[in-house]
C-alpha cells in the first residue's frame, strides 16, 4: 500500500513532487491516439496538422496531458488519501520534442471532520517553462494517527 | 459583422440529457495495460493483484481518469472510421461530442478541448462495466480578437453497472 502524506505534514506554500514525461515523440502521441481510437489527423498527420490547420507540428493530445497531472496528485495522496477535485484549462500546445512536468503547490489547508483538505494550484509546464494547463485541485488527506480517507470517497464525510 | 450562432436550434438542445450508456465491453486488464503504458504511469495498483489486494481497492483498479476514455466502438459497429478521411474536416469522430447527444448545430469547422473540471469518487475495477450519462449544461458564444467561438459545456456522470459513482466532469468544448 502506498502511504501518502499526512495532513499534519502539509504547509501552505509547499510543492508536491513533480512528475515529468519526455522528451515526447510522435510515437508517444500515436500510442495514445491508437489506445483511444482517436483518429483526428492533427495527432499523427504532420502535413495535415501544419498545412491544413496551420499548427507548428502534430499535437500531443490534451486528453493525454491531463493524466500526467492526475498521476502527480493521486501519487501524492497515496492509497490513504484521495484526489477529490481537479480543474484545469488547456491553454497551450505541446508538440513532439517537448518534456512536460506536472506540478502542484498547496495554497490552502483546512481541517474537515477527521480529515484535512488541501487546495492546490496545479499545472503542466513544458521544458521552456511555458504553462499549458493551469488549474486547481483539492486533495483529502488523513491526520497522523487517524483513519485513512474512506473508500469509495463520499464528500459528505467532510461535513 | 459577427454572426449569432446561438440559434433557437442550439438553445433547444441546452439541457438535453442522454440516457445512461454502457461501454461496449467490461473493463479488461489488457486494455488497462495499454492505457497506463500510454500515459506512462505504471502504478502497481493498476496491474499487481497481490499489491492491490493489500490496498483499500482489494484488486487492481484503473487510473483515475480512465472512465472518460472507456467507450470503444462496439464490435458490431463495423463501418470504417477512416471512410470519411477524404473530408478535409475529418476529425475521426463524426463531430459527435458525446454518445447519446445530438450534434451541436453550429457551422464552425474546428473543435478544441477547452478543459475539464473533475470530481472523483472511486476507481473502476477489472470486469466492471462503466456507464455514462451526459448533459449539455450550457452553450454560449464569445466574440474575441481571434474570432468567434462557441463554448459547449458538457456534464458527464460515470458510474459502474452496479451504480457505484466513479466520477463527474464538466468539459468545455470550443467550436471555432
Amino acid at each position: 500500500m502506498s502511504q501518502g502524506v499526512y495532513f499534519d505534514d502539509v504547509a501552505v506554500g509547499m510543492d508536491i513532487p513533480a512528475v515529468s514525461k519526455g522528451p515526447l515523440t510522435t510515437a508517444h502521441v500515436v500510442r495514445w491516439s491508437a489506445a483511444m481510437e482517436n483518429w483526428a489527423p492533427i495527432h499523427y498527420d504532420w502535413r495535415y496538422a501544419t498545412e491544413h490547420d496551420g499548427l507548428p507540428d502534430v499535437l500531443v493530445n490534451g486528453s493525454w496531458k491531463q493524466h500526467v497531472m492526475m498521476q502527480a496528485l493521486a501519487d501524492w495522496a497515496g492509497d490513504t488519501g484521495w484526489l477529490w477535485k481537479m480543474k484545469f484549462q488547456y491553454r497551450g500546445m505541446t508538440v513532439p520534442g517537448d518534456t512536460v512536468t506536472a506540478w502542484a503547490r498547496v495554497i490552502g489547508a483546512s481541517e474537515r471532520g477527521a480529515f484535512g483538505v488541501c487546495d492546490l494550484d496545479i499545472g503542466l509546464r513544458d521544458q521552456k517553462g511555458v504553462e499549458t494547463s493551469p488549474g486547481t485541485a483539492s486533495v483529502v488527506l488523513p491526520r497522523r494517527g487517524g483513519p485513512s480517507v474512506p473508500y469509495p470517497f463520499d464528500p459528505q464525510l467532510l461535513a | 459583422m459577427v454572426g449569432n450562432y446561438i440559434t433557437d436550434a442550439v438553445r433547444e438542445i441546452i439541457g438535453k440529457q442522454s440516457d445512461w450508456i454502457e461501454a461496449s465491453h467490461p473493463v479488461e486488464s489488457s486494455e488497462v495495460r495499454r492505457f497506463f503504458q500510454a500515459i506512462m504511469d505504471s502504478n502497481r495498483r493498476y496491474w499487481d493483484k497481490g499489491y492491490a489486494a493489500e490496498t483499500r481497492y482489494g484488486s487492481p483498479v484503473t487510473p483515475p481518469g480512465f472512465p472518460v476514455h472507456a467507450f470503444r466502438r462496439p464490435s458490431e459497429q463495423t463501418d470504417d472510421p477512416f471512410d470519411n478521411r477524404s473530408d478535409p474536416e475529418f476529425d475521426g469522430s463524426g463531430r459527435y461530442m458525446r454518445l447519446g447527444l445530438p450534434k451541436v448545430p453550429v457551422p464552425l469547422a474546428g473543435i478544441l478541448n477547452g478543459g475539464y473540471e473533475y470530481e472523483f469518487y472511486s476507481y473502476a475495477k477489472m470486469g466492471e462495466r462503466i456507464r455514462c450519462r451526459s448533459t449539455y449544461r450550457d452553450i454560449y458564444q464569445r466574440n474575441g480578437k481571434s474570432g468567434t467561438m462557441v463554448m459547449v459545456v458538457i456534464e458527464d456522470e460515470y458510474a459502474t453497472d452496479t451504480g457505484r459513482l466513479l466520477l463527474k466532469s464538466l468539459n468545455t468544448q470550443i467550436m471555432r
